[in-house]
């Protein structure tokens, strides 16, 4: 920021000072123009579209009734509770395999970029191939049914009450948990190259002195590489989480529009869109996402306070 | 879908000649036995395997006729074009129609995040105007703004200019997209990092502020345009919230939009799934095998998640 103070303040002329003006607000207008209208336009209209009866037009303004009507309302209820037990499960998963690829790849190996580029492979395809995809593996007749099978594994598989032809994402119980595991499997790499940058600003002094100390690979794991990473850990956690309680693709791909079967994949955000683009409760819906943001915000205040020690962004 | 804010990362990553591409410290396991090694050498050709086996298993299917694509058998018996045949001439939107819409989009999409980033991105790292800190600050805070509270108001505005019909929806899709925040910030912070005596001596040849931008700083900055490139052109080839909610009329959709549609017409026709599938992915997977350096960077850097 001290870049452009630092020119010789024989050029700094009132005409070049006008003509940086000039410069600066012509290459800014454009782009700030979008984002005062796009984004945080958009939540002051959002706000004001969520306390009026708004259809397919404005009718009347209502207050807040739209927000009674919501927090009262069994299926928004639902989507809550679903998007939370996704969150739940969801951001630990990933957080445990990025943060353990991160720590493998991060060793001396050989093929170490080949390894990293796999394990950051899953997460370069759109999230509809790769539901589609999964949606297969996971078909009554696909690829992980039939695994299980070869291995043995079915009647481990009964025990836990599911047959041979189970449909994971189709059945109500299994649905959820399909997505998570899916989501834990794609968004790992992202997570491994974020847990990467952290590792890297460890000192390996510390690694040393520790080896003299006679502290084993798992000693220093826990002791040392874990406890410095907190900075890491809070931002992946605020990542994951901020991520986790937007779901929507996977679930919609997987549930369609009423987040089938009943209502085990309808999410916030699918709530909102159900109500929005399906319905045109416009109104409404606004008043979902404001709602949603309040527990965003919420959920990265109380991440603060336990976790952080806010980092340097 | 999600933008997420830069964090830490951000500091380290995106400088010239980053930390990511280096050979990383060997914390644990320096001087691990030969045992140890073998065993993380499993696990990790074990899990690298895994990550590769569903789009494998994707490209074999494709191959498969109906009745062999639920056998679990890793050579199509008998290999079979028709599932390419049929996506190809019997599903509507027509492939190739998806495939240029898609493509359309991301390449705008991806000019005009460099266009309008870099500009933001110099006005912002070497120009001195009231209210650069709070504007930039402003920018760093809608990343925060999570998209689908932007759903109804956005919606609601591109209704009222008249951009939700016919083929103004692809100005819609674009105009939502085009500049994003980690755009603008990935380039500010490159441009900061150039030094101030390249443009000096531009200025003392009489250079103004748009010369110098655009023949001394915009070439130096090469390998951030790179990174913004691949990350906008992978997220919106990739898009699915905005153009879902935008590109309504059946024939403006894009791939992954249109892979939605078919899943729900063709739900099992496995081979014909598979085929779209391939197709939808892979331009990204060869653009992350000629670039993956600035994909891992980018994403190091700007924080976001597809």
């Amino acid at each position: 920021m001290a870049a452009a103070g630092s020119r010789p303040s024989a050029l700094a002329g009132r005409s070049e000072r006008r003509s940086e003006l000039i410069a600066a607000y012509s290459l800014i207008a454009i782009p700030i123009a979008l984002f005062l209208v796009l984004n945080i336009g958009s939540i002051l209209y959002a706000l004001y579209i969520s306390f009026w009866e708004w259809t397919t037009r404005p009718r009347e303004i209502i207050g807040i009734a739209n927000y009674q009507e919501i927090l009262g309302d069994k299926v928004f209820q639902r989507s809550v509770t679903n998007t939370i037990y996704y969150a739940a499960l969801v951001v630990p998963l990933q957080m445990a395999l990025g943060l353990f690829l991160a720590v493998v790849v991060n060793q001396k190996i050989r093929g170490q970029t080949f390894f990293r580029a796999a394990f950051y492979f899953p997460a370069i395809a759109s999230s509809a191939a790769i539901t589609v995809l999964f949606i297969f593996i996971m078909s009554p007749s696909g690829l992980f049914n039939e695994v299980r099978s070869l291995l043995g594994l079915n009647p481990l598989f009964q025990a836990l009450g599911f047959g041979p032809g189970h449909n994971w994402v189709g059945n109500s119980s299994t649905a959820m948990n399909s997505i998570i595991l899916l989501n834990a499997w794609t968004t790992s790499g992202t997570m491994m190259l974020f847990y990467l940058s952290f590792l890297q600003t460890i000192s390996r002094e510390i690694y040393e002195a520790a080896a003299i100390d006679g502290a084993g690979p798992w000693q220093a794991f826990w002791k040392i590489t874990f406890p410095l990473l907190r900075p890491g850990h809070y931002f992946v956690a605020t990542v994951s989480v901020i991520g986790a309680l937007q779901l929507f693709d996977q679930a919609i791909i997987a549930g369609g529009s009423g987040g089938e079967p009943a209502n085990s994949l309808t999410t916030m955000v699918l709530y909102l869109y159900r109500e929005a683009i399906r319905e045109f409760h416009f109104g409404y819906a606004a008043a979902v996402g404001i709602i949603l943001f309040v527990i965003i915000f919420g959920a990265t205040l109380v991440q603060r306070r336990l976790f952080g020690q806010a980092p340097s962004w | 879908m999600t933008t997420i804010p830069g964090g830490a990362a951000t500091t380290q990553a995106i400088r010239p000649q980053t930390a990511l591409s280096e050979p990383g410290i060997a914390p644990v396991g320096d001087r691990s036995s030969g045992w140890r090694r073998r065993v993380a050498y499993v696990v990790l050709i074990g899990y690298a395997l895994l990550m590769f086996l569903p789009f494998t298993w994707t490209v074999i299917t494709s191959f498969k006729t109906q009745a062999d694509s639920v056998r679990l058998t890793f050579i199509p018996n008998p290999v079979s074009l028709r599932g390419w045949e049929n996506a190809f001439t019997e599903l509507d939107p027509a492939i190739p129609v998806l495939f240029a819409n898609s493509l359309g989009i991301a390449i705008a999409v991806t000019i005009s995040n460099l266009v309008l980033g870099s500009m933001a991105g110099y006005a912002f790292a070497r120009l001195r105007f009231p209210g650069r800190e709070f504007l930039f600050l402003l920018v760093l805070a809608t990343m925060m703004i999570p998209d689908p509270l932007r759903l109804v108001p956005v919606y609601q505005i591109l209704r009222s200019v008249g951009l939700l019909g016919g083929n103004l929806q692809y100005v819609g899709v674009v105009v939502v997209l085009a500049v994003a925040a980690p755009s603008i910030f990935l380039l500010r912070q490159y441009f900061m990092s150039i030094p101030v005596a390249l443009e000096e001596a531009a200025k003392l040849d009489g250079a103004g502020f748009f010369t110098t931008f655009w023949r001394i700083m915009l070439p130096l900055a090469t390998p951030a345009l790179a990174a913004v490139a691949i990350l906008q052109f992978q997220g919106s080839w990739n898009g699915f919230f905005w153009p879902l909610i935008i590109l309504t009329e059946r024939n403006n959709a894009t791939l992954p939009i249109g892979l939605v549609l078919f899943q729900e017409q063709y739900s099992t026709r496995w081979p014909e799934l598979m085929a779209v599938v391939v197709i939808a992915t892979l331009p990204i997977l060869a653009l992350y095998l000629f670039f993956q350096r600035y994909f891992v960077e980018g994403i190091a850097a700007a924080g976001v998640k597809g």
